[in-house]
């Protein structure tokens, strides 16, 4: 029984070409655009938040307030982080390991071409192997810091690149100039597909304070790892509780912040998907305006086959057989537009990444068409195509027999 | 003419609901096209107001570093630069801004946002500049006397400068070059992150610029590239902002589009039926004389028509969805998003929704006027 109602419905199709084709090309212009436009935004959504490296689950990250994205963590603060605490942190219960972060800013010379750049602090002695362990920092070429390397750096992956900012592959055993000061690179860290990380210049925290720092005793961030990773939640409100001891701020007026990165990326990737869901609105418009095709051409349908709708209900059709008849063949054209739709899509999503990454040259530009959005793209045009393919077919349903057996176009 | 017309209305009003439909399909796509493009020109227009009248003469000296000017302590402009600045030919006159992050405290609630601290001797050269006027100050719920805490030293509130229009900007707390320094200690005296000039009469900023940098540079005996500040006009700057806005408002205009290409492919298909229906009414019209172009003409108006009435419907429609957007936007700080109805936008928009309907009427149209009448005529 259903399958000859896929079979008129299909047979109708058919015999109406081009018009089926027409109403079909609304929905599939409209599920291309759908699906291409989340996919490139999952995908670059998820190579922004891929920059933002540690992520371990066991991390702490503790800064002062100030104004956000003003640069690095803080820079535009008001009450900074004295470089002492860490030790009282360090005794918290359940902290494992707590560490001074500095980040700065410094003029990097290669190549005889200069531009800022990111210097990290990597801490020496002891706090060394727990440290890089927790940035998970290993090197391609060469070897990671050792104490006492006060004129030698390790640099981020993006450094080896032919096509860096200093237009030549920096390798280990090169020389480059931090503020003027000549530093020997003895090792590349491997890719990290953070531009943080990948650009940045690590040295050791002792070198770093005597040669770039201007202020000694303020610290950019404080990293903390935790030792039981179920306990993260526990051991933020003991840290929260000291440092208000020692800040002597009262509950609800901190002037600092501890959170996970978890948290931290967790609003940038909201903003993100924000924009993201904006831009589909815009797309939907489009399919909106597809689903209003398929309900004019279900409705013509229905006009032009006013006579055999009487046929069939004079030998015996129930109305609920017409209503399936139209609605079948409503939600066939919406499925096969949606299938076409998801294939253009994927094409169009992928090749414009592979085409926007080699012209752009940045590797941020990725798609990514998830299967469930595949699913849900079809899923929608299915519905789009009964829901806006339900009011005609009830017309249809509803005719009298007498009537349109009569009736002459 | 006034024939055909009302020949063709008469078909669109019989096939109401088809017809509806066809024009809710171009009409949603209008609104959007409409709504996004309004909120575009709107900013470009306030850009071009900015630079007209902030802009003109003056340019900008930020030191280089990264973040926000002023935050990072590494890279600055000093006194001696200022100073040095200052001698150079087609300088009328500048003045170094400190910004920093500052808490302000009022009735137990802080927040954190820039203060911008100079020498109140410039106070018209940094007004205009960043186009704030304490005439047409904002109260904010604050009143003048008002004491407010910054950093936990009491401040008492002289004045309220006009909204600019985003809530950055407009969050900003402006107080005198020595408080900042009493504020923040002399750590930051005379460390600027941002300097702000006007050239002389007749200069051209961006010329100035180039050369401001190329003397800043030799007299710091920094070489090319290394410079520890950028020079730029205010207006270049706006430019490059503007450019910004133009590209991404691009792109969603051109999101919208698709739904025209949908639409076209509705009316095209509803002129196919249309034609299909009439064949015999086209027959009977041929055999008593009607040409070729004619039958064409008229599925064309007609096709034109559905494109007309959609058109207008989604400019009215976007005119309200684009106000709506506008006070939505300007209820949360951003007043700089204030949609702007040029005529022509208006009248292009239109335009372009008959267009896409009598082009999409096309072939349905020229399919029509091949019919030969007397196969027409016995159609059934």
């Amino acid at each position: 029984m259903i399958k000859d109602y896929f079979l008129l419905a299909y047979r109708n199709i058919i015999k109406r070409g081009l018009r089926s084709w027409l109403t079909m090309i609304g929905i599939f212009i409209g599920i291309a655009a759908v699906v291409a436009l989340i996919g490139l935004g999952e995908g670059l959504r998820g190579a922004i938040t891929a920059q933002f490296g540690i992520l371990g689950t066991d991390v702490l990250s503790i800064r002062a307030s100030g104004i956000d994205f003003a640069g690095p963590p803080g820079t535009a603060v008001i009450n900074p982080l004295k470089d002492d605490l860490v030790d009282k942190i360090e005794n918290v219960q359940g902290v494992e390991s707590a560490f001074n972060r500095f980040i700065d800013s410094a003029i990097v010379e290669f190549n005889e071409i200069r531009d800022t750049g990111f210097i990290g602090s990597v801490p020496t002695e002891e706090d060394r192997k727990p440290f890089e362990e927790m940035l998970n920092l290993e090197v391609e070429d060469g070897r990671l810091l050792r104490d006492g390397d006060s004129k030698r750096v390790v640099l981020g992956n993006n450094f080896k690149d032919e096509d860096n900012r200093f237009r030549k592959s920096v390798i280990v055993g090169d020389r480059i100039l931090i503020n003027k000061e000549i530093f020997e690179v003895v090792g590349i860290l491997k890719r990290k597909g953070s531009f943080i990380l990948d650009g940045a210049v690590f040295m050791n925290e002792d070198v770093l304070l005597d040669k770039v720092r201007t202020n000694d005793e303020e610290v950019n961030i404080i990293a903390v790892k935790v030792r039981d990773e179920n306990e993260i939640e526990r051991v933020k409100e003991n840290i929260e509780k000291l440092m208000r001891k020692e800040r002597d701020v009262d509950r609800g007026e901190e002037d600092f912040i501890v959170e996970s990165p978890q948290a931290a990326l967790k609003s940038l990737d909201s903003t993100l998907f924000a924009v993201q869901m904006f831009v589909v609105i815009i797309a939907i418009i489009s399919l909106l305006v597809g689903g209003i095709g398929i309900m004019n051409t279900m409705y013509t349908s229905v006009v032009e086959r006013t006579k055999e709708v009487g046929i069939m209900k004079a030998i015996g059709a129930k109305n609920s057989a017409i209503f399936s008849l139209f609605f079948i063949e409503s939600g066939l054209l919406g499925s096969v537009g949606g299938v076409v739709g998801v294939i253009m899509g994927l094409i169009f999503s992928y090749g414009s990444a592979a085409l926007g990454r080699a012209i752009l040259g940045t590797s941020l530009i990725q798609a990514k068409v998830s299967l469930p959005l595949i699913i849900g793209a079809l899923a929608f045009s299915f519905v789009i195509g009964t829901i806006f393919g339900s009011l005609p077919a009830y017309q249809a349903s509803k005719l009298r027999p007498i009537e349109s057996i009569r009736k002459v176009i | 003419m006034k024939e055909e017309l009302k020949y063709v209305i008469q078909n669109i009003s019989h096939r109401k609901l088809r017809s509806g439909l066809s024009i809710l399909s171009i009409l949603i796509g209008i609104t959007a096209i409409f709504a996004l493009l309004s909120f575009g020109f709107g900013i470009q227009a306030y850009i071009d107001s900015i630079a007209s009248e902030a802009g003109v003469d003056k340019l900008f000296i930020q030191a280089r570093g990264i973040g926000a000017p002023g935050t990072d302590q590494n890279f600055f402009i000093s006194k001696e630069d200022i100073d040095f600045v200052k001698k150079q030919i087609g300088v009328n006159e500048i003045v170094g801004l400190y910004m920093k992050a500052g808490e302000i405290e009022s009735r137990n609630q802080k927040r954190i946002n820039f203060a911008t601290a100079f020498d109140t001797k410039y106070l018209r050269l940094v007004e205009e500049s960043f186009a704030i006027d304490i005439a047409a100050g904002r109260s904010l719920g604050l009143i003048l006397g008002d004491k407010v805490i910054i950093n936990s030293k009491e401040f008492e509130i002289v004045g309220f400068y006009s909204s600019v229009g985003n809530p950055q900007d407009d969050a900003n707390i402006y107080m005198t070059k020595q408080a900042a320094e009493e504020l923040y200690g002399e750590d930051i005296k005379d460390k600027f992150g941002f300097a702000i000039i006007r050239a002389e009469k007749g200069v051209n900023p961006t010329e100035l610029a180039e050369r401001i940098k190329e003397k800043l540079r030799k007299h710091n005996n920094q070489e090319e590239g290394e410079e520890n500040f950028f020079v730029q006009s205010f207006e270049d700057a706006l430019q490059t902002f503007g450019n910004i806005i133009t590209i991404i408002n691009s792109v969603l205009v051109l999101i919208a589009v698709i739904s025209m290409i949908v639409a076209f492919v509705n009316i095209m298909n509803t002129m196919y039926t249309a034609v299909l229906e009439r064949t015999k009414e086209i027959g009977i019209m041929k055999s008593i004389g009607a040409r070729n172009e004619f039958i064409r003409f008229i599925f064309v108006l007609e096709a034109g028509l559905l494109g007309f009435i959609g058109g207008i419907l989604g400019v009215i429609l976007g005119f309200i969805v684009a106000k709506i957007g506008g006070t939505t936007a300007a209820n949360a700080g951003f007043s700089l998003l204030k949609p702007t109805f040029p005529i022509w936008l208006t009248l292009g928009c239109i335009a372009f929704a008959t267009l896409v309907g009598a082009c999409s009427g096309y072939f349905p149209a020229r399919q029509a006027s091949k019919l030969k009448p007397v196969d027409a005529l016995r159609y059934e």
